[in-house]
């Protein structure tokens, strides 16, 4: 049974809408990253599972009860809060021992638990410090260490690796998903960066204005995005517009776009002369010589970032493409230089062209 | 424990936190407000009386309006200089660090151990001037217009200095480092980036020493009287609003056709007095200062060198010359009388009795002003928690002899008065002390993150647990300060007590205005002298508990 389903969620305050038909499940011990742009709700979601929102309407089950109406110590679901919120007059012990105290834990069991969860978070030698005298990566460890404390069934995390440096957060990645999966905990781990629900994910849900777009394993939302936005998000994606010229044979799609220019995509249902989108994920776009090219232009800019060099191309009429190469072929392409450009046809999703535009449909604010 | 564990499962239940909601609020509105509005209903059923017997005489109508114009000039020009003098000296409580510091802070809560009445006293022997002065006085006054603003200044200066000092404590000072590591200077950082946080405490602190400046009637009477004894019979003739009233109350026990004009000065100061609170809401929360224009250069300039220093110790000499030495000149005046001698007994039986009504009065405010205070801020999105924000600070900018007047009227009317005299005057004591209670608690939660508390929760936390456990500790300083102003207020109340019991009232400072009264000043000085000293050990044994329990915690 899923243990955690929220149900034609509503919220909205005043004129902003920060729930908006929000349906999501997330299966027992999965671990979930909830994924969008600022303002797209998230926060609002957590806060509405965890009880500190209550929704204008709709349902909040979690192990298959109706929650709706209880109150957030009654839900067993702890929430980590993007300040992390640690209790400024409590050590870090006290800190982590608040939960197990309310709950009037046996004080043998208690210390147990705090030895071990110290450990685990590596802050045994400042259990006496105060929350202010600790670094930012610590502080986020004495909050998840306070949060499973209470050994909740549930947990949220709102950005928890937001305040770390890039390095830290990396190595905390693994940390937290193979912690989270040895307890058995479900997880619902938000965050708007896409690489950090690639890899940490068993599904990511991409929320919109309230709303989710697409659920599914990072792999599904990252191959088979169902909108040019998501396949911008997850991963960025080359744009390219124009008319179906042919659709239905099976094996691909071919777009031409109001100059006469031709490319290919997989296969789809829409039909022939309506406007669409085509949308090239940018590691899957390459460098490739003029006759096999499906687009040609000049390299305008290129980025070193180690492992790769970034490349934009300008394809005149057509924009501007981005693609990234080999770190080893990077004395192979200068600025100034004529390239083609290529993809795996059926990487290239094809969409109806958006009703607000394609602008409009990618913006991320 | 197990009981304990029942009390704690009875309150968090949903009927009985609704329950207790409502019963805050009524508490609030049948106890508070109304007895404090009470007196307005005269005007609809005697309005012809009024007509009759004020509205149609000029010369009291004259009496009227000079005294109630006094009232506002002498409460606007206090609460300016409090807020230039107090803003450093609050500001040096909280962010510097020097020996003498605990010192200091006891200092300046000094003058609200002083009953009004006996600050009154003192003041007036040390500033009037006299042509056989006191030794050390300074009698240099002959006004009674800046007699009464100096006296003023004196009760309310800490009123503002400790809101200010309380909301600069919960303010990190991280929010001042991160503005001063992107170039800002110590004064630009401060003025930018704590100064609009600060606007909380600001509202608390203007709106608390306006207010007791328009309302204080027993030192101000005493004050003018000593002045008229002193030779300066203008004093004798000048009226601010509140001890107009408390001169009329005195009179209508034995002629009843004062009744009209108390009701109708009564109703013209609450109402002026409600027109202004709502101004000042309005200015101090919409109108932004333009405090984020910054002027770098005169500001580096300002924040460097002697201006520092100048601005500190300027302030400390303004706390020390006009507020310290003018409350305890009482000592030097007893000190150069000729003795004579006192009845003690009447006097502890007068202090038992004020204290015990000061002690009750603060345990109610405490445990019912506290739970209003949390509704109040945590339902900000709600318009009836923003009406019942603007309600509770009616009773601290009445004028309390217009309210002790208009809780005559209300409990009269219930047939109180004549037996349960305690109960009444505890009752009245609340609806002016209470407001205390509330105003600085909300001032502290509003500052706090409500991150902490709904992180409480989610770990498993009841709403009086995370209360309990999280919130109370970072608050408990404006609590403590809460109580303290509480329950000295009411311990120094006179005009109030007077207005609602009469000439029955037994409390310390209505005790020495009668010893005033009777000309026997040397005893009056002892018996204020006394009642600092007992109220002052107190304070101290209550800081001194407080900061026990936090090292213990
Ligand atoms: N208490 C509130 N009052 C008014 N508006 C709110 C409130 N809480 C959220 N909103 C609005 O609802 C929308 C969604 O907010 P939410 O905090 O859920 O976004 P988010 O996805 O967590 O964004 P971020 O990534 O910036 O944290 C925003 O437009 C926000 O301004
Ligand atoms: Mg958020």
């Amino acid at each position: 049974m899923p243990s955690i389903i929220l149900r034609d969620i509503k919220k909205s305050y005043g004129e902003v809408v920060a729930a908006d038909d929000l349906d999501l499940e997330v299966e027992n011990g999965e671990y979930l990253c909830l994924l969008g742009p600022t303002g797209a709700g998230k926060t609002t979601a957590l806060r509405i599972i965890a009880g500190l929102t209550k929704p204008d309407s709709g349902q909040v089950f979690l192990d298959g009860r109706d929650v709706t109406d209880l109150e957030p110590e009654e839900r067993n679901a702890v929430l980590l809060s993007q300040r992390y919120s640690l209790f400024p007059t409590m050590t870090v012990a006290e800190n982590i021992l608040f939960g197990p105290s309310i709950r009037k834990v046996p004080e043998l069991d208690s210390r147990k638990t705090l030895v071990e969860l110290l450990d685990l978070v590596r802050l045994t030698k400042r259990a006496d410090s105060y929350p202010r005298e600790l670094s930012g990566g610590m502080q986020q460890r004495n909050a998840l260490a306070r949060a499973l404390a209470t050994n909740p069934d549930v947990l949220l995390l709102d950005e928890p690796l937001r305040a770390l440096d890039a390095r830290l957060r990396i190595d905390l990645r693994h940390e937290l998903r193979s912690l989270a999966k040895a307890l058995g905990l479900t997880v619902i781990h938000v965050t708007h960066d896409q690489e950090e629900a690639m890899v940490m994910a068993d599904r990511i849900a991409v929320i919109r204005n309230g709303h989710i777009v697409q659920i599914g394993t990072p792999r599904e939302v990252f191959d088979d995005p169902v909108s040019p936005f998501v396949a911008n998000f997850v991963g960025q994606s080359n744009f390219f517009v124009g008319n179906i010229l042919c659709s239905r044979d099976g094996r691909m799609t071919t777009v031409e776009d109001d100059k006469g220019h031709v490319v290919f995509a997989r296969s789809s249902e829409i039909p022939v002369d309506s406007k669409a989108v085509v949308a090239i994920k940018v590691g899957n776009t390459r460098v490739v010589k003029r006759s096999d090219a499906f687009v040609m232009g000049t390299v305008e800019r290129t980025l070193f970032e180690g492992r790769v060099v970034h490349l934009d191309v300008n394809a005149g009429e057509l924009g501007r493409f981005s693609v990234k190469l080999p770190a080893s072929r990077r004395d192979q392409v200068a600025v100034g230089d004529e390239v083609g450009l290529n993809w795996d046809i059926p990487k290239a999703s094809v969409f109806p062209y958006p009703e607000g535009g394609l602008e409009e449909e990618l913006r991320v604010d | 424990m197990k009981r304990m564990d029942w009390v704690v499962d009875f309150i968090s239940r949903k009927g009985f936190r609704k329950g207790w909601t409502v019963f805050i609020i009524a508490f609030f509105l049948f106890f508070v407000v109304i007895p404090t509005l009470y007196v307005v209903t005269y005007a609809f059923t005697d309005w012809s009386a009024i007509e009759t017997t004020v509205l149609s005489k000029p010369e009291t109508m004259s009496v009227i309006v000079n005294a109630v114009a006094a009232s506002f000039e002498i409460a606007a020009i206090v609460t300016v200089i409090d807020f230039l003098a107090g803003l450093p000296v609050a500001w040096i409580l909280v962010r510097k660090e020097f020996r003498g510091k605990e010192f200091l802070d006891t200092l300046i809560d000094m003058p609200l151990a002083v009953p009004t009445a006996a600050l009154g006293f003192s003041a007036a022997v040390f500033w009037v001037m006299n042509p056989d002065p006191v030794p050390f006085s300074f009698s240099v006054i002959s006004s009674p217009f800046f007699l009464i603003i100096l006296l003023h200044i004196v009760f309310s200066y800490p009123y503002m200095v400790r809101s200010l000092a309380a909301i600069l404590e919960e303010i990190d000072d991280t929010y001042e480092v991160a503005g001063r590591t992107l170039g800002a200077s110590r004064l630009t950082a401060a003025r930018t980036i704590t100064l609009p946080l600060f606007r909380a405490g600001l509202a608390t602190g203007v709106i608390l020493c306006f207010s007791r400046s328009m309302s204080e009637t027993g030192g101000t009477m005493i004050a003018l009287s000593t002045m008229a004894n002193l030779g300066i019979g203008e004093a004798a003739n000048f009226f601010t609003g509140s001890t107009l009233i408390g001169e009329w109350r005195s009179l209508v026990e034995n002629d009843p056709t004062y009744a009209p004009s108390l009701a109708f000065v009564s109703i013209l100061l609450i109402a002026l007095a409600l027109i202004l609170l709502i101004i000042l809401k309005l200015v101090i929360m919409k109108f932004h200062l333009p405090l984020r224009k910054v002027w770098p250069m005169q500001e580096k300039m300002l924040s460097r060198g002697i201006f520092p220093k100048m601005k500190d110790g300027g302030a400390l000499l303004f706390l020390a010359l006009i507020v310290l030495i003018p409350s305890f000149f009482i000592f030097t005046y007893v000190l150069f009388s000729d003795p004579a001698s006192l009845d003690m007994g009447a006097l502890s039986y007068a202090l038992g009795y004020s204290f015990l009504v000061a002690g009750v009065v603060t345990v109610i405010d405490i445990a019912l002003g506290i739970p209003f205070a949390l509704y109040i801020t945590k339902h900000r999105d709600r318009a009836s928690s923003n009406v019942l924000d603007v309600l509770v600070n009616v009773p601290l900018i009445v004028p309390t002899a217009a309210l002790g007047y208009s809780l005559f009227l209300f409990w009269g009317s219930t047939g109180l008065t004549g037996g349960a005299s305690f109960v009444v005057l505890t009752l009245a004591h609340v609806a002016f002390t209470y407001p205390l209670v509330v105003r600085n608690v909300a001032g502290a939660v509003e500052e706090i993150d409500p991150s902490f508390e709904e992180t409480a929760r989610t770990l498993g936390a009841k709403p009086i647990q995370s209360f309990h456990r999280v919130l109370y500790p970072l608050i408990k300083s404006s609590i403590l300060a809460g109580a303290i102003m509480a329950f000295t207020r009411s311990l120094g109340e006179t005009g109030a007590t007077q207005a609602v019991l009469g000439s029955n009232a037994l409390t310390a400072p209505v005790y020495i205005v009668s010893l005033v009264k009777a000309d026997e000043l040397y005893q009056a000085g002892l018996a204020c002298i006394i009642l600092i000293i007992v109220s002052y050990i107190f304070m101290l044994v209550l800081r001194y508990l407080t900061k026990k329990r936090k090292e213990a915690i």
